[in-house]
């Protein structure tokens, strides 16, 4: 009892302590310690005072921040240089800044717009990580939500004229779902196209060279396509024109008709030769669906019935990699190299069908052959019972 | 004919042997159903050596050639999957057939009095017919089996000291491999079938020589009324009657074949994760449910090997049945009450283990 009036002012004391403990946590500088302990740049043996400089003189050691305009030449005065560069990594690259000079971003922080990105915007000021760790800003899972911070906010891009729907658009994009749901890190993100540190949107004619880093043949074909040269007349973007940007969607056989909602019924009706080609180039498609769709369904019922349909699945296999092997051969506009990639896939789904068919046909014959066997073992059975009742009657 | 049969008289006891047959019965009562289940398993046993043997024409037993033979031998052999499909088929039939054959014996109390080494034979010849299945459900290398077979093999490693080397022994290996592959394929064609030879006949001759054993309740009413019990010859009355219940045995094994053919799944990948709904064949079911319901530890001991000591005690009560009845009516009530326990809870995990494990 002595001691219970205690027992209040010492609880009040205690979180007041805490509190005061936390707060300091959560202030600034504390912070900025705290993420620099994982920078790869405290790693490196750097401190503070390599970016800030000398402490503020009787600021009780605290450092100055630097200003935004400053930040990106300040970075480049060890990442652009090769000599010091080297002593860390030997294959590392040092033509960051002089990117970022190129891009949109860094032509605006030049004029003194300091409203745009700079390094520590994307990597962060501390706690900086490589580019292959994945708790990364800039690891390819995680950059189209860095460049989101700014790019999906409207009140932040209508000053310059940018949509705010891109990062929307993007996630909707089958790129977005071989990066993000397959979890392949090969698929294209916002720096695959416009470039990390340079970042620029691709001109309208270089387009087509953007979308080959990764789609080689279908850039082959069109650059040897007539479309090639009439696109360019027109200023046309090329591969946006049928594809959009930065939604791209799976490529489906819809798109090919001269009706809508058919891409290519935007310009193309069936009065020119152009029109008669695209009218092939749809036939070849649903003849080639429609045989691969009877045959997957054929070896889906022989599946279910039990039998094996290795070679019928290999087939179909087949057809279903021709198919893909024709939506690449659209891009060169043409009849001829269409028709003969076409004959390989009609072939291949035909030669699923007949497995398909054989399966049935051999299941038909399996029943039957039980049914005939049934028939025998019953008559045998018969006989059998007959024989037993005429036996001598059991003792 | 005639000639041969002189001749063949004049080398070996036919006339005997013709004299036995003729003279030889069987016992008629009301449970003599049951006497059909021993020749229905020895039917399937047949089915299972004659397909056993086609399919050995073909079978290739490594781990790069196992499933692909398989697969050749379903799709390309002419009558291939029939065969394939009677021998898996037949197999799970003949274990059925075993089972029932020997909760029969042991409801009729067939294991009496002079009869202790034909059970003895029985139950070991059930044990290896299980060997043949856990050894042949490998073979056909598919994903299924191979972590089953892990699981199984290594709940040996629970035996305290020899745990470990047990599994290195049946693993061939620290791991399920091509080595297992080729270890389970020997047993299961040379070792297994050399032992199962010498039980069997060792079996059939003490069926032959010793006769249809008679329930005691039979015996007594038939005691109680002044009269024998009734009695059929063997031939043909027995033995036609016997090759009518084989022959619904193979029709309903072309049935199953031909309508329900078994599958062969995907090819065993040791590096995939283990697939969902791994488990083992249905006769196995009952263990691996009863092993998943065990607690980590119970009093002190690890879980695991508590249930692995309780089933080696149960297949050791198994094996000494006829010596632990004490011919008394007591002791006979309480074998019958463990009986029909352990077949109830046989029952009851293999129905949970395939209604999903009770998860």
């Amino acid at each position: 009892m002595t001691r219970a009036w205690l027992v209040v002012p010492g609880v009040v004391v205690a979180v007041l302590l805490s509190a005061t403990v936390l707060t300091r946590a959560q202030s600034p500088a504390d912070q900025a310690t705290a993420a620099f302990r994982d920078d790869v740049h405290a790693s490196a043996g750097l401190t503070c005072a390599s970016c800030h400089g000398a402490p503020k003189p009787g600021a009780g050691g605290s450092y100055a921040p630097i200003r935004r305009t400053a930040i990106a030449p300040m970075c480049a005065r060890c990442h652009a240089d090769a000599a010091y560069m080297k002593t860390f990594a030997p294959q590392v690259r040092v033509d960051q800044y002089a990117q970022y000079q190129t891009s949109v971003h860094g032509r605006q922080m030049a004029k003194g717009e300091e409203r745009v990105a700079t390094c520590s915007d994307c990597h962060h000021a501390h706690g900086i990580l490589p580019v292959r760790d994945s708790r990364s800003p800039v690891a390819p899972p995680n950059v189209e939500t860095t460049c989101a911070k700014c790019h999906a906010d409207a009140a932040r891009m209508s000053p310059f004229n940018v949509s705010a729907d891109i990062p929307d658009d993007w996630s909707k994009s089958v790129h977005a779902e071989a990066l993000l749901k397959r979890g392949d890190t090969s698929a294209p993100t916002c720096n695959t196209c416009h470039g990390s540190h340079g970042a620029t949107p691709p001109g309208v004619d270089s387009v087509a060279n953007v979308c080959a880093q990764c789609h080689v043949r279908e850039a082959d074909f069109f650059k040897a396509s007539k479309k090639h040269e009439i696109f360019e007349a027109m200023g046309q973007a090329q591969c946006m024109v049928c594809h959009s940007n930065h939604d791209i969607e799976h490529p489906k056989d819809a798109w090919i008709g001269l009706e809508d909602p058919a891409l290519c019924s935007t310009c193309h009706d069936d009065s020119t030769d152009s029109g008669k080609t695209i009218l092939a180039i749809q036939r070849g498609f649903q003849t080639l669906t429609e045989k691969q769709t009877a045959a997957a369904a054929l070896l889906e019922r022989s599946r279910e019935a039990g039998m094996l349909v290795e070679d019928g699945d290999a087939a179909l296999r087949a057809a279903n990699e021709a198919h893909v092997r024709l939506r690449v051969l659209v891009h060169t506009f043409a009849e001829a190299p269409f028709d003969e990639a076409l004959k390989t896939g009609v072939a291949s789904a035909d030669e699923a069908a007949t497995a398909g068919q054989h399966a049935l046909a051999e299941l038909q014959f399996r029943r039957r052959g039980l049914a005939v066997a049934t028939l025998v073992i019953l008559g045998f059975l018969a006989t059998l019972f007959v024989k037993i009742r005429r036996l001598s009657p059991i003792e | 004919m005639i000639r041969i049969k002189r001749w063949l008289s004049e080398r070996l006891p036919l006339a005997e042997v013709e004299s036995a047959i003729a003279h030889k019965t069987v016992p008629q009562h009301r449970y003599s159903l049951w006497y059909y289940l021993g020749g229905m398993t020895l039917f399937f046993f047949v089915v299972q050596v004659v397909t056993g043997i086609l399919l050995l024409l073909y079978y290739r037993p490594s781990s790069g050639e196992a499933y692909d033979s398989v697969q050749f031998i379903m799709t390309r052999v002419p009558f291939g999957w029939l065969v394939r499909s009677i021998h898996a088929w037949s197999a799970n039939l003949m274990i059925g057939a075993a089972f029932v054959h020997m909760f029969s014996v042991v409801f009729l109390k067939a294991y009496r009095r002079p009869r202790e080494v034909t059970w003895l034979s029985g139950v070991l010849l059930l044990f290896i017919a299980l060997g043949f299945g856990f050894t042949g459900y490998l073979l056909p290398w598919n994903q299924l089996a191979f972590f089953a077979t892990r699981v199984g093999t290594d709940m040996a490693s629970t035996i305290p000291v020899v745990g470990e080397a047990t599994v290195r022994f049946l693993r061939g290996g620290h791991e399920v491999t091509g080595a297992t592959l080729t270890r389970f394929f020997g047993v299961h064609v040379a070792v297994l079938p050399a032992i199962t030879t010498a039980l069997l006949v060792t079996h059939l001759v003490l069926v032959q020589y010793l006769g249809m054993s008679v329930p005691p309740s039979v015996e007594a009413k038939a005691a109680r009324e002044g009269r024998r019990v009734s009695a059929m010859p063997f031939v043909p009355h027995f033995a036609l009657r016997d090759l009518f219940g084989w022959t619904v045995a193979l029709a309903l094994l072309a049935g199953l074949s031909a309508y329900l053919p078994w599958e062969l799944g995907l090819k065993a990948d040791p590096f995939a994760s283990a697939p969902a709904g791994i488990r083992p064949e249905w006769y196995f079911l009952w263990t691996f449910q009863a092993l998943k319901f065990m607690p980590s530890h119970i009093l002190g001991l690890n879980g695991e090997l508590v249930a692995v000591a309780a089933l080696g005690l149960g297949a050791l009560a198994l094996v000494l049945l006829p010596f632990l009845d004490r011919n008394t009516t007591r002791s006979r009530r309480l074998i019958v009450v463990a009986a029909t326990a352990a077949l109830l809870f046989m029952a009851v995990m293999t129905f949970i283990a395939l209604r999903g494990g009770g998860q």
